[in-house]
């Protein structure tokens, strides 16, 4: 338990060490879309679902930005681990398996949330100022539920790309090519509604848009999926990547570049 | 119970045609400095990697204090301190948090003592504020053997650890391993200086190309494969007749002799008048001429076996 929850303060201190780019970063770019996109432009647009485009864009936001963090998290700790050649300790400690990937992915929920409530803050400020109320969570425990959820998912995978990657550019391939058009496509800016059936079709492949949309339930009370499908399938989601991780962990490398 | 066992241990990287260990043993004792001995790419690291289970080997035991590394690795981890040969650098904490978190992964949440104790031994307490980036080359080294022995671990494995280290630094770190092997500390200690292995190691092995070409007590090793050289300068040109003798240049004279013959004897074989004598040198055989005697001796074995 002392080697997990070392491993843990490390990840927390870590990132506390660099704060600009991993709190005020995404602070300033929530900030950005929001203004633009959900006051600017949410003006003109109808209601969405029956809420305004600004408390749509919300949750899906703070989804966005808490699995861009926690997958980064995770792994850039260990790539530059990796680079510096501190990640040999950790397979010549008497560490489990499991005890890295419990505190990795834990660092990555911290980091997320952290990011997310950020968000969130600046975003229920704006509804103020347009609206003057805040924007209270409908289903508390759904929204923690979704965000614990997606914190430790997308730092599994931060854990097991970072585990399997052999150059920095594989790493950065993983976020531009398969991330970030998934986030966009997963319904953070709009309804799956508005899209073409057959797009709509392929949507529903994508696991992020029931963590979004998990998360929009949690938050406003609406959503494209169910909230029980998308708990599910999150579900699901956690312990295949769960698994993941731990073959990354077994079969991967631990040693420096 | 033996420290460290190494039980016929081979290991056959993928991609590589040839294997880089191939079927080494040995035992450290407790309380014993062991010396791994051989060039550059002879297996060394790869032997130490399959120890700390770093490397999994493609057959053969690996035992600390009895135990088998693949079967209880958390036990065994626990009584191990490694140095690598690489120096860790870590970019994001300062020396005192790096020893504080090395501490939490062996599962000690307070180290405080240990860790200050171990800073003023390798005179780091200074700089326990700095990062790693900020320290000298030779305090980088300091650190890593503070991270090693944070745990207080029975054996300790050193991977090359005076490569690239200067003299003074090096005179330094030969009297703190053997005050840690004073200590009760067994160590196995890899290198390719051997006048390292001469100087600390009570047993060493000698590893050339993934084999275990010689085993057995340092000096033992150089008395049996070195000669001793003795150079007499006489006052007169006189004509010796000896099939030790292996250069003349004037009045000097060098000879070769076995290591288990004495200067008396060859005197008395010579029968020089003494007062003919007007100087004498001997130097004395080393772990290095003992190990490109034996380096040869197996090539030659190998080329042997080749023609035939």
């Amino acid at each position: 338990m002392v080697g997990f929850s070392t491993i843990l303060q490390r990840e927390v201190a870590r990132f506390l060490k660099v704060l600009v780019q991993t709190l005020v970063t995404p602070f300033v770019s929530s900030f950005l879309y929001l203004l633009i996109f959900g006051v600017s432009l949410g003006n003109q647009m109808g209601s969405h679902q029956g809420v305004s485009y600004l408390a749509f864009l919300i949750p899906g936001l703070m989804m966005m930005s808490l699995i861009n963090n926690a997958f980064q998290n995770s792994s850039s700790s260990i790539v530059s681990s990796k680079f510096s050649g501190d990640l040999e300790d950790l397979r010549v400690a008497p560490v489990t398996d499991s005890e890295i990937i419990w505190a990795m992915s834990l660092g990555s929920v911290i980091r997320g949330s952290l990011v997310a409530t950020i968000t969130y803050i600046v975003g229920t400020l704006f509804m103020y100022m347009q609206t003057g109320e805040f924007l209270v969570l409908k289903h508390p425990l759904v929204t923690l539920y979704f965000m614990l959820m997606a914190g430790l998912i997308f730092g599994m995978i931060g854990i097991s790309v970072a585990f399997w990657a052999t150059t920095f550019d594989q790493l950065s391939a993983f976020s531009a090519f398969i991330l970030l058009p998934l986030t966009y496509l997963g319904g953070v800016f709009l309804s799956i509604e508005h899209l073409h059936p057959f797009w709509q079709m392929v949507s529903k492949a994508n696991p992020l848009l029931y963590l979004i949309n998990g998360l929009r339930y949690g938050i406003l009370g609406v959503g494209d999926v169910n909230a029980w499908t998308a708990g599910g399938i999150t579900f699901i989601g956690f312990l295949v990547f769960y698994a993941m991780a731990r073959l990354s962990l077994k079969r991967g490398s631990f040693q420096r570049w | 119970m033996k420290a460290l066992e190494v039980i016929d241990v081979r290991k056959q990287y993928k991609n590589s045609v040839v294997e880089a260990v191939k079927g080494i043993s040995f035992a450290v004792e407790p309380g014993e400095i062991f010396g791994l001995l051989g060039p550059n790419g002879a297996g060394k690291t790869t032997l130490i990697s399959s120890i700390t289970t770093l490397e999994t080997p493609s057959s053969g035991h690996i035992k600390v204090f009895g135990t088998d590394v693949s079967e209880n690795p958390i036990f065994t981890k626990k009584q191990i301190g490694v140095v690598h040969q690489e120096v860790i650098t870590s970019g994001f904490f300062d020396v005192e948090e790096i020893l504080n978190f090395h501490s939490g992964y062996y599962g000690i949440r307070k180290n405080t003592e240990r860790i200050h104790f171990l800073l003023q031994k390798l005179s780091l307490y200074e700089h326990r504020k700095k990062k790693v980036k900020q320290l000298s080359g030779g305090m980088k080294r300091r650190l890593m053997i503070a991270k090693a022995l944070v745990h207080s671990p029975k054996l300790l494995l050193l991977d090359e650890p005076t490569a690239g280290v200067d003299i003074q630094l090096r005179e330094d770190l030969w009297k703190f391993v053997r005050e840690l092997r004073g200590e009760g500390l067994s160590i196995l200690l890899t290198t390719h200086y051997l006048e390292e292995a001469e100087e600390l190691c009570d047993r060493v092995g000698i590893i050339h190309r993934g084999e275990m070409i010689k085993l057995g007590e340092t000096k033992a090793i150089v008395r049996e494969y070195t000669h001793k050289g003795i150079s007499l300068t006489l006052s007169e040109d006189i004509p010796l007749n000896s099939t030790y003798l292996t250069k003349k240049e004037g009045t000097q004279y060098d000879f070769t002799i076995p290591q288990d013959k004495s200067l008396g004897d060859l005197l008395l074989d010579l029968s020089i008048p003494t007062c003919l004598i007007r100087d004498v040198k001997i130097k004395e055989g080393d772990l290095e001429a003992a190990f490109l005697q034996l380096v040869s001796q197996k090539q030659a074995d190998k080329q042997k076996e080749g023609t035939r």
